[in-house]
């Protein structure tokens, strides 16, 4: 629709300042008015009755972007009310100071002349009304990142942000919208958060900007689109050809003679710059102008030309030449030594005054020494500090062994100290060590193996960190569970205490299972389970010791077991042998009869027994419900409100009426687990209000599923909903990627810069050209003339 | 397996294994005794094997001539001093690190079997040498037979199913026959160049070593190795001029990284020669001179002088030594500053040891080899003699396989090829594999540099003994210190396969050493530049497939290793720990990264979190960590450190948030009853 208006514009573009002043605002009559709402067309027309010095100055405005708006098809007219009076609009007591966008005889919008008080804020603010469903306004990164997921492998989008509506800058976002419109997501900010996320460090002090977000050839919803970020001022011709720039490909090759080729970039009005590529490195030229050019990018034209036998100018003497795009530059030859050499020409030439961007480049180009894994770069940010080891026994090959065989429970942590996952459990496990620092009996230690390596391999660790548990005359456990303070502390705390305790009589079992009995410390609130044996039930009686051993920590465990127990059993009707599990202390304890045969059996039970049916997610617990590979019916919720309340009841419901087997049903406490904030956002690419209940088929088909928000949140409507999912009825929000995770930062080639900077020292020989010296592989010592072999060489025997 | 290997291994076990060894009886005349595994020679190397034989329970007998281990050592070096360091304090606890730097203790289980038990001297006496290889065999409890010289070797390859065994025949014609020889005679029979005179020479294993017998006499010294420098060093004090003369310049093991080049220990005639305090150094053919007697004129010396000439300059009668020797013969005559002009007291001979061929007879002899002036025997990269299958050279005399290149001819060095050739006889003949720790793909980056910090094997052995890892995608078999020359061989001589995805070598390496080695730009300390590191830096290469023999053959000059597919250098390091965050380790892991093509990096178990609710894939790390519930929750600080730096999404985090500690409404209520019946069929 818009291609028309391309030709006009590009052609219009270079004469648009200098163009001829001829008036273009009509003075409507009555009749005209209407002929012209009739005609269908829009129209921008000011109605007011006497000329005050104020609206004179605006009429001349007026009059200017009459001229303006006419490329984009929009008359603009002023009507006198003193001379036709039009009904409706030459009424009001405001006819002064308003004027108003028609589309045909229907009024899009009104405007305050106070708001359209120039040429540029006319032309912006109208341009922006008839593109309101083109261009999206955002304030905060959710939107923009949302904008952006949709745009993913469709549509590139280009950002701008100005720092008012109305201003030049405005205009001339808004008319590259009407031209480039349907090419490119256009997308407007005025301030605020989102500039953050794009990396502008002080959003207030930035004019205008624009951001082009390449988006359109990323194909993994995980990949962030890359950026462009426009380093010229904002101004119609500028923005004109940045976006032809963005347009035309990264980088061009020929082999003609630089002065004569004849490339799409000289016709931006860019400058253009030649690199000269040898033969035998085309390859690696190739890369670095390629490198290059990502790094001109919108700013310059590179050309990669490829040097033949032919030319033997001065393509030999240099390897780069450029033409600026002012009229009647010439070709300049230029020998760079490095590509930052390039960079720096042009922005030198092009950006005279300091740019806020340069920082941010060379940020860019260091990427190579910026740490960006995250558990490294946070260790190191720690490196100034000594960490206090006092609280944690260091062992020694000396000490390692009587500290281990000493009465009660070691913990050992097994960590290198160039290892950062290493350092950053030793940091919770110091923090560990500090809290249990009173219990008795519980000593935290550490080996370093960059030292004591020998205690190391003794002790069979081949990955860091680990951490086992030593028991007098038993063997080492490795603790299987979170590495973090929490986690290791609880873990510590319940495989410490009698495992498992014996219970004598009903009362005691009673209260173990609201968690009287044999707690040490009630704070953890553990599950707690019971064995319930009847007499005569001794092997099984050993089976669950041997399990309880292996899962001292996961839970608390107890014992009951003989007669008592057995008339125990009858009066709550289980049948023995059996497993009472108490969550909750107050709350009632399920019975599961079980069936021993092995130990590993009854591990698996109790693991299984220890999962929740309806469990919160949370960090520490994700990896133990994700194990089910079922789909997640997931419900995201806040800190207290009744909703949330009421929502957990509704899937609870569902759940106990066993209408949701094929599914996990789950939730996620925003306030404790705010990792679930991104997840939501992930999934529906915005954040909804909350509780919001999502299906994330995160094993099975990938896709997500979000309950609509107007619906309420009730048993029916979730099965409702589930069932239309099922048959394809519901339309999916957002899918889980199944992208595999690619190294995020190249390596650095060593190959090729040898390649490069040695030719030949990498390559394989080629045995045609094979000398005389070389006999035999093992004799390629440079430094041994094989010709004049001496005798005279010693061992040091 | 290969079946012929298969073969050789049935063919051992069934010769050998009912005959019992009772080395304390002498043996008869005439009998035979068999051994799956024959060591020759109790010196180092010999004990090495022994130990590694014995540590897994192998039918073997190290066969000694002399009556104690380690003989040369009670003559050799002549002046007593080990120049092989003995480097007591490394401040360090490690002892596979501290390895590094003891240059003189055999590999073994046991914590204190090391040789500063015996001598802390930083250069030791010699003497202490055979007294810890005495310890050494007493300890480990080795079974030597000391007394029996062997006299010849001969192959028996009676054809048909049986494979090649070795018969040996002692001083008393008793013969041992090997399944498997392993040959650590070591390097004692003296090196001689043939020219006129050479008979005027004395040599260095029989000179005085007292100086006072050189007072004020002019002494010619042929050779510029460690032994020549050491003669000249003990009698500089009172010879009145000592020469030295080869064909090469002097050759600095400072400058060169070769330890078998002129140590600083036995430099000081350098210094003399510099600062003209009447020594020098002097080059030429060894072949083109000749040594003449000429009478001293009318005073009657008790021996005629000699002098230095060249046999073109003598007439027929010299050259047989019949007759006198004119004015005419001697360079002087023609050229009248000619710097050796003026006659010697004495010319010693100091150039060297070769292997002793003489005992093999031509169906056992291993070929001689093509470096070292054919002083050595020719090996293949896994040191088995070219054409002598089942026989192997270890020690000083296996040298040939890295002469002038690494530490295979010296202690320290052939300590560690000696066990990798044992891990290959564990494959060959026991199919054995070489033993492989494997590793979680995620631990791999910390693994090397643990290896890289400590290993001992291929910091010594650099350029020959190397790392393999074998890439299965999320996990890896990781070799330490195989022969990488024998890359092509490796699936052959280790028993692994070579997974689809390729392999790794991680080889310790000495750089271009174009530079000035104490002049300035000597050392490199930019990572990006580790490519031109002078000093010893890990490299590692990367290929997807194993390299065949012709690969191997037209690598890159210079290079121990063909062209790879990616190679990564690890920046030399000042203190040789490579450690750091920024120059080695992630270097490093961007190199594994692009090997195994996936992201590599290390996640909070917040990440992990995330990354598993969002993606079907998430990054390595979490699948093998937080999803086997082994999540680094790190603490506040870190986790905000990372926000900080942008590598997490920032939000509150939750550790101030108080917890809800009421009982939840959506669990079951109070007032449900035992929910009781729930049979799982087990």
């Amino acid at each position: 629709m818009f291609g028309f208006i391309l030709g006009i514009v590009l052609y219009l573009l270079p004469q648009r300042f200098t163009a001829a002043n001829v008036p273009k605002l009509q003075e409507c009559t009555q009749e005209s008015f209407s002929a012209k709402l009739q005609a269908g067309r829009m129209s921008f027309i000011y109605f007011g009755r006497q000329v005050s010095p104020a609206i004179a100055l605006f009429l001349e405005e007026l009059e200017r972007s009459a001229e303006a708006l006419e490329d984009y098809g929009i008359s603009v007219a002023k009507v006198n009310c003193s001379k036709a009076d039009v009904e409706k609009y030459c009424a009001s007591e405001k006819v002064l100071k308003k004027s108003y966008l028609f589309r045909g005889s229907e009024v899009l919008r009104s405007f305050d002349i106070d708001t359209v008080f120039d040429v540029n804020a006319i032309v912006s603010h109208v341009l922006f009304t008839v593109l309101f469903n083109e261009v999206r306004s955002v304030q905060i990164p959710a939107e923009l990142l949302s904008i952006e997921r949709l745009a993913k492998g469709k549509v590139d989008v280009v950002f701008g942000h100005v720092q008012a509506l109305g201003l030049p800058e405005h205009r001339a976002l808004m008319e590259a919208a009407f031209v480039y419109g349907t090419k490119y997501q256009f997308v407007l900010t005025t301030g605020g958060p989102v500039l953050k996320h794009l990396g502008v460090e002080d959003p207030s002090s930035l004019q205008a900007g624009l951001w082009f977000l390449h988006c359109k050839d990323v194909s993994r919803v995980s990949d962030r689109c890359t950026h462009t970020v426009m380093r010229k001022p904002l101004t119609t011709l500028n923005l004109h050809t940045f976006l032809q720039m963005m347009d035309v490909p990264l980088l061009t090759e020929d082999a003609a003679d630089p002065a004569e080729v004849d490339v799409v970039y000289s016709h931006l009005h860019v400058p253009v710059l030649f690199l000269f590529a040898q033969p035998h490195t085309l390859a690696l030229d190739r890369t670095t102008a390629e490198s290059l050019a990502w790094r001109l990018r919108g700013e310059v034209g590179v050309v990669l030309i490829h040097r033949g036998g032919t030319d033997a100018t001065a393509t030999q003497k240099y390897n780069a030449a450029y033409k600026l795009p002012e009229e009647g530059a010439t070709l300049k030859y230029i020998t760079f030594n490095s590509v930052e050499d390039a960079v720096k020409l042009f922005r030198e030439k092009t950006l005279p005054e300091g740019n806020r961007d340069d920082d941010e480049d060379e940020d860019e180009w260091a990427v190579l020494d910026v740490l960006d894994d995250e558990v490294a770069e946070s260790v190191y940010r720690d490196r100034g500090l000594t960490l206090d080891l006092e609280p944690v026994a260091e062992l020694t090959g000396d000490t390692f062994n009587g500290a281990v065989a000493r009465r009660g429970l070691t913990a050992v942590l097994f960590y290198v100290k160039w290892d950062a996952v290493s350092m950053a459990v030793l940091q919770s496990f110091i923090e560990v060590a500090e809290a249990l620092k009173d219990v008795l009996d519980v000593v935290l230690a550490s080996v370093d193996c960059g030292e004591w390596t020998d205690v190391c391999s003794s002790q069979q660790i081949s990955s860091y960190p680990k951490v086992l548990m030593y028991r007098p005359g038993e063997l080492a456990q490795p603790y299987r569970g979170m590495l973090g303070t929490d986690s290791l502390h609880r873990f510590i705390l319940l495989s410490h205490t009698g495992n498992p305790v014996l219970l004598s009589c009903p009362s005691e079992a009673h209260t173990f299972l609201q968690g009287g009995v044999g707690e040490r410390c009630p704070e953890l609130r553990p599950v707690r389970v019971l064995g319930l044996f009847g007499a005569g039930q001794d092997p099984g009686i050993s089976v669950f010791k041997d399990a309880v051993r292996a899962l001292r920590g996961e839970a608390h465990f107890g014992l009951f077991a003989g007669g008592q127990a057995e008339k125990w059993a009858e009066e709550l009707s289980v049948q023995l042998p059996a497993l009472l599990v108490s969550r909750w202390p107050g709350v009632r304890s399920q019975a599961h009869a079980i069936r021993l045969s092995s130990v590993q059996e009854l591990l698996t039970l109790i693991r299984r027994l220890l999962l929740e049916p309806f469990p919160e997610l949370t960090v520490d617990n994700l990896p133990w419900y994700l194990e089910q590979k079922k789909p997640l019916l997931l419900l995201f919720a806040h800190d207290g409100g009744a909703e949330k309340a009421d929502a957990l009841l509704e899937i609870r419901g569902l759940l106990e009426k066993g209408q949701l087997d094929a599914y996990l049903p789950c939730w996620i406490h925003m306030g404790r687990t705010p990792a679930g904030r991104s997840v939501l956002e992930t999934y529906l690419g915005f954040l909804p209000q909350l509780p919001a209940l999502v299906l994330s088929q995160l094993s099975t088909g990938g896709e997500v599923f979000h309950f609509p928000t107007e619906r309420p949140l009730l048993e029916g409507t979730v099965l409702q909903w589930l069932h239309s999912v099922e048959s394809g009825m519901e339309k999916s929000t957002g899918v889980v990627t199944d992208g595999t995770w690619t190294p995020a930062v190249p390596f650095y080639d060593f190959l090729s810069i040898m390649d490069e900077e040695m030719p030949g020292y990498a390559s394989q020989r080629d045995p045609k050209t094979k000398t005389t010296s070389t006999k035999g592989p093992e004799e390629q010592d440079p430094g041994s003339p094989v010709n004049s072999p001496s005798p005279h060489r010693h061992s040091e025997l | 397996m290969d079946p012929a290997v298969v073969l050789v291994a049935i063919t051992l076990t069934a010769l050998f294994t009912p005959i019992s060894c009772s080395p304390e009886h002498p043996q008869a005349p005439n009998s035979t005794r068999r051994h799956d595994y024959c060591v020759l020679g109790a010196g180092p190397a010999g004990l090495q094997m022994g130990h590694f034989l014995a540590k897994s329970h192998r039918d073997y007998v190290i066969l000694e001539r002399n009556s104690g281990p380690g003989s040369f050592f009670n003559f050799y070096p002549r002046h007593r001093k080990l120049i092989s360091i003995n480097k007591i304090y490394t401040g360090r606890q490690n002892r596979e690190f501290s390895l590094r730097h003891d240059w003189n203790s055999l590999l073994s289980d046991r914590p204190d079997l090391l040789f500063k038990r015996i001598s802390r001297d930083f250069y030791p006496d010699a003497d202490a040498y055979p007294r810890y290889l005495a310890m050494y065999v007493k300890e480990l409890d080795l079974k030597v037979r000391y007394g029996v010289d062997i006299g010849s070797v001969r192959a028996s390859d009676p054809g048909g199913s049986s494979g090649r065994s070795y018969v040996l025949t002692d001083q008393y014609g008793s013969q041992y026959s090997c399944g498997v020889l392993l040959v650590s005679t070591g390097l004692w029979v003296p090196q001689q160049v043939p020219f006129v005179g050479s008979d005027l020479v004395e040599g260095y294993e029989s000179i005085s070593v007292d100086p006072e017998e050189y007072r004020n006499q002019a002494v010619l010294i042929l050779g510029k190795g460690n032994s020549a420098f050491e003669t000249a060093q003990s009698i500089m004090g009172r010879a009145s001029r000592v020469h030295l003369y080869s064909p090469n310049p002097v050759r600095l093991a400072w400058q060169t990284h070769y330890v078998g080049d002129l140590r600083a220990v036995n430099n000081e005639v350098l210094d003399t020669y510099q600062l003209k305090s009447l020594d020098g150094l002097v080059e030429g053919r060894l072949e083109d001179i000749a040594i003449v007697r000429r009478e001293g004129g009318r005073r009657k010396a008790k021996r005629g002088q000699l002098y230095l000439t060249l046999t073109e300059l003598l007439n027929e009668g010299a050259r047989n030594g019949s007759s006198n020797v004119s004015a005419q013969s001697l360079p002087g005559f023609h050229s009248d500053n000619f710097s050796l002009r003026q006659p010697y007291n004495r010319v010693i001979r100091c150039l060297g040891f070769h292997f002793n061929f003489s005992i093999f007879d031509s169906s056992a002899c291993p070929p001689r080899g093509g470096g070292a002036r054919g002083r050595l025997p020719g090996l293949t990269a896994w040191y088995e003699g070219r054409g002598t299958p089942n026989l192997f050279v270890l020690g000083a005399a296996a040298h040939s396989r890295d002469y002038r290149r690494s530490a295979g001819g010296f202690i320290h060095g052939f300590r560690y090829t000696v066990r990798a050739v044992h891990k290959v006889l564990e494959q060959r003949y026991h199919s054995s594999a070489w033993p492989a720790t494997r590793l979680p793909t995620s631990q791999l980056l910390s693994w090397i540099l643990k290896r890289v910090n400590e290993a001992s094997g291929p910091y010594q052995m650099f350029s020959v003994l190397g790392d393999i890892i074998l890439l299965h995608g999320s996990h890896c078999d990781y070799l330490e210190e195989f022969p990488i020359q024998a890359l092509p061989q490796l699936v052959a001589l280790s028993g692994h396969k070579v997974p689809k995805r390729g392999l790794l070598i991680l080889v310790m390496q000495y750089g271009l050493n174009l530079n000035n080695t104490l002049g300035p730009g000597r050392a490199e300390s930019e990572w990006t530049r580790a490519w031109k590191s002078n000093f010893l830096h890990p490299v590692l290469y990367y290929y997807d497939a194993l390299p065949t023999d012709w690969d191997m053959h037209n690598r890159p000059t210079g290079w121990p290793l063909p062209r790879p597919k990616a190679v990564h250098h690890m920046v030399e390091d000042f203190l040789t720990e490579w450690d750091q965050p920024i120059s080695h380790s992630q270097p490093l892991r961007r190199f594994l990264e692009h090997c195994f093509h996936t992201d590599l990096r290390a996640f909070f178990a917040e990440s992990c979190f995330r990354f598993s609710l969002t993606s079907r894939n998430p990054p390595l790390f979490c699948r093998q960590g937080y999803l086997k519930r082994q999540g680094i929750v790190g603490n506040g600080k870190l986790r905000q450190h990372a926000r900080d730096a942008g590598l997490m999404p920032g939000h509150q985090d939750s550790d101030d948030l108080i917890e809800d500690t009421t009982v939840p409404e959506y669990l079951p209520h109070p007032g449900a009853a035992v929910a009781s019946g729930v049979h799982y069929d087990l």
